[in-house]
């Protein structure tokens, strides 16, 4: 250890804060207690804005079953293994339909000359009318929530699939071409991996966008589920459920992208040498920009 | 043993765009090669000396003429190393060798390992491509041609995105390698000094795809540049090129 580091030695110095504050997590953090701190005051000065501790409280009472003033019991586990399940299957066969689909498109040029305005109108769509039209023609139950799940998240993991598709080097292909690679072979160890990162972008944008299809799709249409158990406390006027059900949801997004997408990411992008710490931002995040153009240049 | 018979050859590509014109990038081009023999074909870039190659490996088709590659009669199994290494980023370097292979999956296995050995990678078969040097994974790519059991063997400019220091020591173990193993080789390269160290024979292309000519080089393995002979052989091939391109010059007017 140099002299200089020996002179100052660590501790709770102005710097170490300093430095940690500048650091991404301790930015992170800031940008939370900051927020938090703001909510508190808008909470104390409207009396329409619940305060984080009201919304927290709500929270707690929702999942663990307790009662709201004796009203109504909490029934946070009862709406949401009745919506996990939609979500789920929505979200399953949106990705299966859409990486058979995408990859069609992508090879394709007749099917891309068929399908890409198809597409670009699918895009356009918002999950909203999905719901409207799925309510009209399924009623309330299941049904509505998971086929507007699949419906809006789809032509998302298409879109992306397809952009791969285009993407796969051609040095690979006429590699593949010389040695006479059989077409199963090239499929599994050539274009899948090189649609990886187009895979994840699709699928990502596929939950939020799922996510929110489901929710819609309760709130007109189920007797049941997270999105039915929120409109509930919006119709009977309480803030505080209502904005604690917004958490929730934001929330299960979060997790599900941390616990669950995030490492298998990971997983599948092994083979990079360094990986740098902005692997995301590389793959897999979702790109709004790159995304319009995708959709364009189909 | 393996044959490559090319007949009255062209190869002409359509036109890019509208009212451009289509680019002839073979004219007329005809010559055999059979067994053991290590064949350069140089020229000046733009030749068609990749064209001439993809046609051959079944990537492209001719436009007219023939192109038939056999072995004992039979179609014949063909291996390719290109310019860069094209390995497979994802896979391992055994993986990429397995990819390319159509034999029984033991024996892929074991000429994977006897060729990666041979080019000084036996420990790298769980390495993916991206923590190999440039040099490396164009040893890779040469090691992955040898391994189908190539009845014969393409290779388009394997060195010339190397370093020299590199590309030297890799035409060095090429020439081990074929030694020890006499595949028919097609060898494409601009570079003449390389042509003489490596091949039997070489076929020189002039501009616009025709075969100016034809030259067997006898000299002993291993060859070095520092022989008198080779340079003899080195300063002949170019004073030919010179008067080829004096022609050209001449030509246009
Ligand atoms: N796919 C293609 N479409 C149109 N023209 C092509 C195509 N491939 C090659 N050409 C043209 O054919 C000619 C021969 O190209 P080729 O790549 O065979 O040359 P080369 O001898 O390999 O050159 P180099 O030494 O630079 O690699 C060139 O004029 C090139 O522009
Ligand atoms: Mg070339």
């Amino acid at each position: 250890m140099s002299a200089a580091t020996m002179s100052n030695p660590p501790g709770f110095t102005g710097r170490t804060v300093r430095r940690a504050l500048r650091s991404s997590w301790g930015a992170r953090v800031t940008s939370y207690v900051a927020f938090l701190i703001a909510w508190q005051l808008v909470g104390i000065s409207f009396f329409r804005v619940p305060t984080p501790w009201e919304t927290l409280d709500f929270i707690w009472r929702e999942v663990s079953g307790g009662d709201h003033g004796g009203v109504r019991p909490g029934q946070f586990w009862e709406h949401f293994s009745a919506t996990v399940p939609r979500f789920a299957i929505g979200i399953s066969a949106a990705f299966v339909i859409g990486v058979i689909g995408g990859l069609a498109i992508g090879s394709f040029s007749f099917v891309r000359a068929l399908l890409s305005d198809v597409l670009l109108v699918f895009l356009a769509l918002p999950a909203i009318i999905w719901a409207f039209l799925t309510v009209m023609w399924f009623g309330l139950g299941w049904e509505a929530p998971v086929y507007t799940v699949i419906l809006s998240a789809a032509p998302f993991v298409a879109v992306n699939v397809a952009q791969g598709v285009r993407a796969v080097s051609p040095e690979l292909r006429r590699m593949s071409d010389a040695f006479g690679v059989p077409r199963n072979r090239r499929i599994r160890s050539m274009l899948l991996p090189a649609i990886t990162g187009y895979l994840f972008t699709g699928l990502r944008f596929a939950v939020i966008i799922g996510w929110n299809a489901v929710l819609l799709a309760e709130w007109f249409g189920a007797v049941d589920g997270v999105g039915w158990r929120a409109r509930l406390w919006y119709d009977a006027a309480r803030y505080k459920g209502f904005v604690g059900w917004a958490i929730i949801f934001i929330v299960f997004i979060f997790l599900l992208d941390g616990l669950v997408l995030s490492p298998l990411q990971r997983r599948a992008f092994r083979w990079r040498a360094s990986p740098t710490s902005d692997l995301d931002a590389e793959v897999g995040a979702v790109d709004m920009e790159s995304f319009t153009n995708t959709a364009r240049g189909l | 043993m393996a044959t490559l018979q090319i007949e009255k050859l062209t190869k002409t590509f359509p036109a890019h765009s509208k009212g451009g014109r289509p680019v002839r990038a073979i004219q007329d081009i005809s010559f055999a090669m059979s067994g053991q023999v290590f064949v350069s074909l140089v020229g000046p870039s733009g030749c068609g000396k990749s064209t001439l190659l993809n046609i051959v490996s079944g990537v492209d088709s001719p436009s007219t003429g023939t192109v038939t590659v056999t072995q004992d009669g039979k179609k014949a199994r063909l291996g390719y190393v290109f310019q860069d290494s094209r390995l497979l980023p994802w896979r391992t370097v055994m993986q990429n060798m397995l990819y390319v292979s159509d034999l029984p999956e033991e024996e892929a296995r074991s000429n994977a390992s006897k060729y990666l050995e041979m080019v000084g990678l036996g420990h790298a078969h769980e390495m993916f491509p991206g923590q190999l040097s440039g040099g490396m994974q164009q040893r890779v790519g040469i090691a992955r041609a040898f391994s189908v059991s190539p009845d014969l063997l393409l290779m388009d400019e394997p060195f010339s995105h190397l370093d020299a220091i590199t590309a030297r020591s890799l035409r060095e173990e090429l020439q081990v390698m074929w030694n020890a193993t006499k595949k028919t080789v097609l060898f494409v390269t601009h570079d003449v000094m390389e042509a003489v160290q490596l091949s039997n024979r070489i076929i020189t292309l002039a501009h616009g795809g025709t075969v100016f000519d034809d030259t067997t080089v006898e000299l002993p393995f291993p060859r070095k540049a520092s022989d008198p002979e080779f340079a003899a052989q080195q300063a002949e091939l170019l004073g030919r090129f010179e008067t080829m391109e004096l022609e050209r010059t001449a030509a246009k007017g």
